[in-house]
């Protein structure tokens, strides 16, 4: 993780941005357009639940919360402030980060990852138990629509760029911006001493702080800067699909699906979670000709590739051509 | 010069550690002076790898404080004790698993080296101190026990400590391997680190330590210089005939 990039992995980096630039050029139909954004929406989700969890080592099951927060924060204040979606995405954001905090302070003091675990769910069912039932404010289980969408703007060389239903690929490049951009974050600090200190931490919390790791701080920062990017996602959800209940951004499921992702993707690595993100939504998109079938073949895929690839896709390379050890 | 070598590096005064109701130090005391090497022997249980723990800030000890450089660092967290200058290796070794030798050394090294790059180079530096050189990009999980032990050595060093705390740096290594770490303890000492070690061979307490406590029941039962402490009768009686050979 900490050695310079080989020629071959700029190769595949370059490579993979300039197919993921050019897709709207091949092809802008909205509902490809629409899975392409699912996938990047899910793509941030699961790179940020897989800092904490897979780089960091602390188990939670409580993320979407933290979505939910991103989502109903950014929607609300653009609705009821009348402040700009291109404010409040950064506000969801901040919102979540502070929720983050919050349930951060309370986890440092466990050792234990299952108890770790417990608290954030029970932390998540509150924040949808806390949106389902105020509903004067969120309008509750019957849903809040009516958010308002990004207003357009005029980018030089390419002309002016509207944010609507009916064009999906203005939401695929803002969102492939967005994943970039978190993605960046991700791995700048993975590659720098802090992430050396946390990957230490997750490795031996004990000899981590026996070297001088602030275990307190360590933790804090990563809950904070890990909810303020699944935050970011959650807002874009918001805006993207101009309507929300608290079952389908706050809802365990999500978060399943989302653990799912690293899973089969490949946790602790910095590309599993996108690959993970990618392969399971295209995957449920693609059987859904099997109708009342489809989960059982969905289920029936990710126990196949967690029995034989448990370290995620992305070994599938190795598994395939094992190099000698070094 | 003289002032320094007066006051002692480290004091523990007068700490007793109780935990639920089992006393596992009773009111031990000990002082350790620049560049000394001092051995903490006794029966398993004995309280010396808790008295460890306490020194390195694991545990808050019940009563009494811990003076470093005539700083009261009862109250600091490990993280800040090692900041300070404590280094401690573990009795059960804890690698960092996931990563290589290298970037476990990496660990103990960050706030010395701004760029990764210098960072990694300091740190195989310190891997081909302990003769870990050809095993830099091995994963820490794939080393033996003697080899994790250096590991932890050569970690530990890395945070440039004044102070060192070594728990059984030679048990389950190998007796070919035990001259060269008795080698190694003593190139430290030479850089003028202060060393603190729990030890049950009798060869490698002989050849390092200055001073010997000998701990039972979690007080202090019996000091002096090794060969004093070996020979000491209520030490061999504990030992029964198994630890006279020993002395000898």
């Amino acid at each position: 993780m900490f050695k310079p990039y080989t020629l071959q992995s700029r190769l595949c980096i370059a490579g993979a941005l300039v197919l993921m630039l050019a897709l709207p050029l091949i092809t802008s139909d909205p509902y490809i357009m629409h899975v392409m954004v699912l996938v990047m929406i899910f793509g941030i989700f699961a790179s940020a639940w897989n800092l904490v969890t897979g780089f960091a080592g602390l188990k939670t099951f409580g993320h979407h919360a933290f979505f939910g927060l991103g989502a109903y924060g950014s929607a609300l204040l653009s609705m009821n402030l009348a402040i700009s979606p291109w404010i409040t995405l950064w506000l969801g954001g901040l919102i979540a980060a502070g929720a983050g905090f919050f349930i951060g302070t309370p986890i440092l003091r466990i050792r234990s990852m299952a108890h770790v675990a417990i608290v954030t769910l029970g932390f998540a069912e509150i924040v949808r138990i806390c949106i389902a039932n105020f509903s004067s404010v969120t309008r509750g289980e019957m849903g809040l629509w009516g958010i308002p969408q990004f207003e357009g703007f005029t980018l030089p060389f390419a002309g002016p760029i509207t944010f609507s239903p009916a064009d999906k690929v203005s939401f695929y490049y803002l969102s492939l911006v967005l994943l970039l951009l978190m993605l960046g974050v991700i791995v700048c600090l993975m590659r720098s001493k802090t992430g050396l200190a946390m990957l230490a931490m997750r490795d031996g919390e004990d000899a981590a702080e026996s070297l001088g790791v602030n275990l307190t701080r360590m933790k804090l920062m990563v809950f904070g800067l890990s909810a303020f990017i699944v935050g970011i996602a959650g807002a874009f959800y918001a805006h993207y699909l101009s309507i929300l209940t608290p079952a389908s951004v706050v809802g365990l499921d999500l978060m399943i699906s989302i653990i799912a992702m690293v899973l089969v993707g490949g946790l602790g690595t910095f590309t599993g979670p996108l690959v993970g993100a990618l392969v399971l939504t295209v995957l449920i998109e693609a059987m859904r000709d099997l109708e009342s079938y489809r989960m059982l073949g969905y289920g029936l895929l990710i126990v196949l590739i967690v029995m034989y690839l448990p370290k995620g896709l992305v070994t599938l390379r190795e598994r395939c051509f094992p190099r000698p050890q070094e | 010069m003289a002032n320094v070598a007066s006051a002692p590096l480290l004091q523990v005064d007068a700490i007793t550690m109780i935990f639920g109701g089992i006393v596992a130090i009773d009111n031990l005391s000990l002082d350790v002076k620049q560049g000394q090497i001092l051995a903490l022997m006794g029966p398993n249980g004995a309280g010396k790898t808790t008295t460890f723990h306490v020194i390195a800030g694991v545990h808050k000890p019940t009563l009494g404080c811990i003076l470093f450089q005539g700083q009261d660092i009862t109250a600091l967290r490990p993280d800040a004790r090692c900041r300070a200058g404590v280094a401690r290796t573990f009795q059960i070794t804890q690698p960092f698993e996931q990563l290589s030798v290298a970037e476990n050394i990496m660990v103990g090294a960050r706030p010395y080296h701004s760029s990764m790059a210098e960072l990694r180079k300091a740190s195989e530096a310190y891997a081909h101190k302990v003769g870990l050189g050809d095993k830099l990009n091995t994963l820490a999980k794939g080393l033996s026990t003697g080899q994790r032990k250096r590991l932890e050595l050569a970690r530990a060093m890395a945070t440039r400590p004044k102070l060192l705390l070594m728990d059984e740096v030679t048990g389950g290594v190998d007796m070919k391997s035990i001259p060269g770490l008795i080698d190694l303890v003593k190139t430290l000492r030479a850089d003028g680190l202060t060393i603190v070690l729990i030890e049950h061979n009798m060869r490698v307490i002989n050849e390092l330590a200055d001073e010997a406590v000998f701990m039972n029941r979690g007080a202090r039962m019996v000091s002096g210089t090794p060969h004093e402490v070996a020979t000491n009768p209520a030490v061999v009686e504990l030992y029964l005939g198994e630890s006279a050979d020993h002395g000898h």
